[in-house]
């Protein structure tokens, strides 16, 4: 036997790492996630299919460096923002060359919904000192008529004894639209395709301000201010209003949509995390959120994670959301009427939105884990508004809106 | 059975100390105060006395103990699994020098005040009941031959020091550092940056320290007992005994002591220097890792 002369540290080292489930040398190793997205929304709206995988590299002594990469790709049909009619209804597509047509009674959706994303970014994290970490991280995303990018900084500081963490983030994103056929120009007629330039963009700064307190060895609690100010072409280019007639209520013109050119947004947002006794965990979380286009939010979110035997859990979740219609927000135009700004996005109304799901998974070991998530989301407004007349009392102004989402993630480190 | 527990200051340090598997065990605290640090060395404690309890081989009323008794197929937990594949794969990487079946050679070796060194023939009559080859592990199941039996000894305290310092660290990110019997394992740096000192000891003048080694996180294990050997005929016999011949190596250091990422990597490569002889070096220095050898 000439073990004398054989390297066996880095065989030994690999089997520590299996016996104390710590990997000893963790500079060598990748923590990857993979992860599959499935949304659909019923009544064959927009389905939306996202493979995810991000790594990330420890290159030890508290530093670490992270990729993720994002594709993302949608079709289906979605809202116009124009009312349903008692009459066919014809639009041009936002190309200009084709039209299609809605059936009486029906919400009017564009079906020319297609769209792929990709998006990477990549982050370097490193503590500076015992008490300080720093985040740097970029960002790229891209679809056919949009471009994205943006930097990001973190800085976190722990105080009394690493019990409290204090947190200041900013971001800065550019983002280029070139919509298909050019932006319009707003609340002109669809129909005279009035486009004013090819390329617009836009600014969006946001500031992070954060504060992580551990109350005791199985809680903490979190708040977060975040402050966001964005500047340039918030219209969504494709999407119309309807004009109508005064007295029946029937679509006579489509405006194509103005939103303002600056949006501050304010939100604040608190989170409670407690692990019982018996290794369950309870998460509460809410968060207010006031812009200067009228819209006011309140989500709640609660998740239970009960821990089943051999690595398994389930985790419940209930997710409350409730918001204010932006000023502009109107379900039509009446004939005359000339506002500055008018949108008919129903994401833009007053609406309430449920999502009730679980996430189902398995800790295989300090290597590995695996879950699947399963959710039903539910979005509704007011479908019968008093401003309703004519035709209009008839029709479904805020339709239903129902999702289902899937997703399978993988971890593992190698 | 609760053991005392005692918890002092030193310098800007707690320090809580008990014995535990025939040894005096240490963690040192760098905590504010003294109920955070009581709490802590308190479950440094138990997790040390429950390995002892649960691997000890001095009991009857653990696993170590019904597999050494079943005399056939036992159905093992996880955690005794995970050491035995440990085990395993340090049989194989160490081509046999290490093997947790030698242990029964103590029935021969007796490593006490004015010990002789066994006959040939005792030693002949136990060699048949060693070797790990000879054991069936297939996880969860161990089947150990009649007259054969495992001993975590060589691993079971710097496993201890591993799975203190895992559980402490979950509980606290101030730095500390578990020490059990001169195999110790550091968290991370003081807070204000510096390393731990760690003494090592002179085997030849025993209770000075004649290295300070500066620790910033990792662990160190030393292999070689000034007390725990038999001098015959001008020749030293230590107490790390090969598998396969039974006997020590006389041209064994007196003492190897090894930095590495864990306890257990630290014990287990100091245990297979000690085995080489006068190769322990040579061996050490293949396995490009820190070592203080004495000889």
């Amino acid at each position: 036997m000439q073990l004398s002369s054989k390297k066996v540290a880095g065989l030994l080292s690999a089997a520590t790492c299996s016996l104390l489930g710590v990997p000893a040398h963790a500079e060598d190793d990748w923590d990857v996630d993979t992860a599959v997205l499935y949304y659909a929304e019923s009544d064959d709206r927009v389905q939306a299919f996202e493979p995810v995988i991000s790594a990330t590299r420890d290159l030890g002594d508290d530093e670490s460096l992270s990729f993720k990469l994002v594709l993302d790709s949608l079709t289906g049909s979605s809202a116009s923002g124009a009312v349903p009619s008692t009459q066919v209804q014809t639009f041009t597509s936002p190309s200009g060359r084709d039209a299609y047509t809605v059936a009486p009674n029906e919400t009017p959706l564009d079906p020319s919904f297609k769209d792929t994303r990709v998006s990477f970014s990549m982050n370097w994290e490193k503590s500076v000192g015992r008490n300080d970490r720093r985040n740097l991280g970029f960002n790229i995303s891209r679809e056919y008529d949009f471009t994205s990018i943006s930097a990001n900084a973190l800085w976190q500081h722990d105080t009394n004894q690493k019990n409290t963490t204090w947190s200041y983030g900013i971001n800065i994103e550019a983002d280029q639209i070139d919509p298909v056929g050019g932006a319009p120009e707003p609340l002109t007629d669809m129909d005279d395709q009035n486009k004013m330039s090819g390329t617009e963009s836009r600014t969006i700064v946001d500031l992070l301000f954060g504060v992580t307190q551990v109350i005791d060895r199985s809680s903490l609690f979190q708040i977060n201010l975040s402050l966001s100010e964005a500047d340039g072409y918030m219209t969504d280019p494709y999407k119309i209003l309807s004009v109508v007639d005064n007295t029946t209520g029937l679509p006579t013109d489509y405006l194509f949509e103005s939103r303002p050119d600056s949006r501050s947004r304010q939100s604040l947002y608190g989170k409670y995390k407690k692990m019982l006794s018996n290794k369950d965990i309870f998460t509460a979380s809410y968060r207010f959120m006031t812009d200067d286009w009228g819209i006011d939010s309140n989500t709640f979110d609660f998740s239970y994670r009960f821990a089943l035997s051999r690595g398994y859990y389930i985790q419940p979740r209930l997710r409350l959301y409730q918001q204010s219609k932006a000023d502009f927000y109107n379900y039509f135009l009446r004939t005359g009427e000339s506002p500055e700004h008018a949108s008919a996005d129903y994401r833009l109304g007053e609406m309430e939105a449920t999502t009730i799901g679980f996430k189902f998974g398995k800790d295989i070991d300090e290597q590995q884990a695996w879950s699947l998530r399963l959710e039903l989301y539910e979005q509704s407004g007011d479908s019968s508004p008093s401003e309703a007349f004519g035709q209009l009392a008839q029709q479904d102004l805020y339709p239903t809106l129902e999702a289902a989402i899937v997703q399978f993630n993988y971890s593992f480190r190698f | 059975m609760a053991k005392s527990l005692s918890l002092s200051r030193r310098g800007k340090l707690w320090v809580g100390q008990f014995r535990c598997m025939a040894s005096p065990c240490e963690i040192l605290l760098e905590c504010k105060n003294r109920a955070q640090a009581r709490e802590l060395a308190e479950l440094g404690q138990q997790e040390a006395l429950r390995i002892e309890q649960k691997f000890s081989r001095y009991r009857n009323d653990n696993i170590v103990h019904q597999i050494n008794s079943a005399g056939g197929r036992i159905e093992v937990d996880t955690e005794t699994a995970l050491l035995l594949d440990f085990a395993n794969n340090c049989y194989d990487l160490s081509e046999g020098w290490f093997d947790i079946t030698s242990g029964i050679l103590r029935r021969a070796w007796k490593f006490v005040d004015g010990a002789r060194i066994p006959e040939q023939q005792e030693i002949d009559r136990l060699l048949p009941h060693i070797g790990w080859h000879k054991v069936n592990w297939e996880n969860p199941c161990l089947t150990v031959p009649q007259g054969m039996e495992i001993d975590f000894g060589g691993i079971g305290k710097e496993y201890a020091v591993d799975s203190t310092l895992r559980l402490l660290s979950q509980e606290t990110r101030d730095s500390f550092i578990v020490n059990y019997g001169g195999d110790c394992h550091a968290s991370c740096p003081l807070a204000d940056g510096s390393p731990w000192m760690t003494g090592i000891e002179n085997p030849h003048r025993p209770g000075d320290a004649t290295a300070v080694i500066r620790l910033k996180s990792g662990a160190l294990a030393t292999s070689g007992d000034v007390f725990k050997f038999i001098q015959q005929d001008g020749k030293r016999y230590g107490h790390i005994l090969n598998p396969d011949t039974g006997w020590p190596n006389t041209d064994s250091p007196l003492s190897v002591t090894v930095a590495a990422a864990t306890c257990t990597e630290a014990g287990i490569l100091s245990t297979l220097a000690m085995l080489q002889g006068k190769d322990a070096e040579i061996f050490l220095k293949r396995q490009a890792v820190k070592y203080w050898c004495y000889r």
